[in-house]
């Protein structure tokens, strides 16, 4: 079967400055693949070259096997894309704009997968209004619509929850839940890194044009995190911190631990006498502290 | 999961019917306001000041303006009808979407072209009737088209290179006043020195020359031989320079469209 998203050593410059670099990667079936990394890291300069707005410097990617550049026309029918800007079309309203995007698929008669979106992403009611009466929120739903009306395999969203309200970044989330099950293939690129926690089966991390991580998102997060554990004891540690990443603050003990660790042992590590340990808590790493971890690393 | 399949074909009509519900929806601006200054003109010069001016091309005055009235409408509507659309589109953001869809090159260009030829012929043919009413008022009897399948020629050809000259510029544009400023500077003296209110046979040699280097002077004349059977030019020259015109501005547009700025303003 061929790969929804293959990415061949795709380069980009604009006047002589790399905004991607030697970039490869391939997307799973049905994964959601989530690719983050700080503002100017190219990674909307990556969506837009795979969606035709911009031509790669050198290099190519193939969409199920349709070459971007080379089969341009087979490749754009098979992908749904999501925009990170919010747009307008000030002359027509929400079902003449889906109407509209479906026929440009070649799908005149598409009502019934039209109504099924409206209803899914709450516009049903505002179906009949101009765009330009629709809210922010709408427009962005409105977007997500648009990308979905010809039933694409692979979905491509670009921050699509940038500036929404936690009410609907939450209603999105459910929504991008389900067309995985239905078997999409999505690529999401975002700022939330909890949103791309929460999503995301495998994580990319661009800096500066450059992959420096792709791994799956628990691997990642186990790999370039660590577990803290907190200790609040019934009298405060006069003794030195024993570790080196060792917080000491009167009666808390704050340690980061490796993953494979155990407390039992780090306890011991400590030589705190049990009787003195009122309370354990322990945080695990989350891909928030992956991502910085990762930049530091690679900054250096 | 399941994804339909879908046809070419239906992707051009869908841009083709967007265009034209883009200025049927705003009838006012696009269809009405032109037809305003039109009545003006025939006003104005082909009735009042009409037995002032000498006969051009040997018909009289309203009988010459007619013809080029409905050229001036359908050439000038036809080429704001591109060029309006896909600025408002780079404006609101929905331009992008073009390259987005699998729609080819020449089918967003054909698109363009029908509906600014739609367009300018709604004009072209409202100016028309408007001047039959003038003409029936003043002389009482209607002036009669002398060649229907000439005239569609040079209307459709007209329109339809028109409307790619509006598509090539606003695609180049990056701003609204580069299209105004073509549509100012270039286009409109090129319509109105192309013999919409003056025949080339009254002007001093060395203007007649520059004149001939006016491409709108063979679509009006064009316009005017199927109309009165009268012309500053050849009507076969005319025919198959029109041809050559709608070719260079063919591929003029689709240039433009495969390189052409997309950027939102």
């Amino acid at each position: 079967m061929e790969s929804p998203l293959l990415i061949d050593d795709i380069n980009k410059s604009f006047d002589q400055v790399e905004v991607l670099k030697s970039l490869r990667f391939e997307l799973k079936t049905g994964e959601i693949f989530g690719l983050l990394g700080p503002n100017g890291a190219g990674k909307t300069t990556l969506i837009s070259i795979l969606t035709s707005l911009l031509a790669p410097s050198s290099g190519t990617a193939a969409i199920f096997g349709n070459d971007i550049l080379t089969q341009s026309l087979q490749a754009r029918k098979k992908v749904g894309v999501v925009p990170q800007e919010i747009v307008s079309h000030g002359f027509f309203t929400v079902n003449q704009v889906l109407n509209f995007h479906s026929g440009y698929y070649g799908l005149r008669k598409n009502q019934e997968r039209i109504d099924y979106l409206l209803e899914k992403l709450a516009l049903a009611e505002h179906q009949n209004k101009l765009v330009a009466q629709l809210s922010g929120g709408m427009k962005r739903r409105l977007l997500i619509a648009k990308a979905l009306v010809h039933s694409p395999p692979l979905l491509l969203l670009d921050e699509p929850t940038a500036g929404v309200d936690v009410e609907l970044r939450h209603s999105l989330w459910r929504f991008v839940r389900e067309l995985h099950k239905d078997g999409m293939t999505i690529l999401l690129t975002t700022h939330y890194l909890d949103e791309a926690e929460e999503l995301c089966d495998r994580i990319g991390v661009l800096s500066k044009g450059e992959l420096i991580a792709l791994d799956e998102t628990k691997k990642l997060i186990h790999d370039l995190t660590h577990r803290q554990v907190i200790l609040t004891l019934t009298q405060p540690l006069e003794s030195k911190p024993a570790l080196p990443e060792m917080q000491v603050n009167k009666n808390i003990v704050k340690v980061n631990i490796a993953h494979q660790e155990t407390v039992g042992e780090l306890i011991k590590k400590l030589a705190i006498p049990l009787e003195w340990i009122q309370d354990v808590s322990i945080t695990e790493g989350s891909l928030e502290d992956a991502f910085v971890s990762l930049l530091k690393q690679h900054t250096r | 999961m399941e994804f339909p399949a879908a046809t070419s074909f239906a992707g051009f009509t869908t841009l083709l019917q967007k265009e034209c519900m883009r200025f049927i929806r705003v009838a006012g601006q696009t269809l009405i306001s032109p037809l305003i200054s039109v009545s003006l003109y025939l006003l104005i010069f082909g009735i009042n000041l009409a037995d002032k001016i000498a006969n051009q091309n040997g018909v009289n005055y309203l009988q010459f303006i007619i013809p080029g009235l409905v050229a001036l409408a359908l050439l000038n509507n036809a080429f704001q009808n591109a060029s309006s659309s896909i600025i408002i589109s780079k404006f609101h953001g929905d331009l992008q979407d073009l390259k987005v869809v699998p729609l080819t090159p020449s089918q967003i260009v054909w698109a363009y072209a029908f509906a600014g030829t739609i367009r300018g012929f709604l004009v072209g043919i409202s100016v028309a009737c408007i001047g039959e009413i003038f003409y029936v008022v003043q002389y009482g009897e209607l002036l009669v088209v002398q060649n229907w399948l000439q005239l569609c020629w040079f209307l459709i050809a007209g329109g339809v290179t028109f409307s790619l000259l509006g598509l090539s510029v606003a695609l180049f544009a990056n701003n609204f006043d580069q299209v105004s400023a073509v549509g100012t500077f270039v286009i409109l003296p090129l319509i109105y020195l192309g013999g919409v209110f003056f025949s080339i046979a009254n002007m001093h040699p060395f203007w007649k020359m520059i004149s001939y280097a006016n491409p709108l002077l063979y679509l009006i004349n064009g316009i005017r031989y199927s109309f009165l059977g009268v012309s500053d030019i050849d009507p076969s020259r005319a025919f198959l320079l029109t041809l050559f015109f709608v070719a260079g501005a063919y591929l003029l547009a689709r240039r433009m469209v495969q390189v052409g700025s997309y950027t939102r303003f």
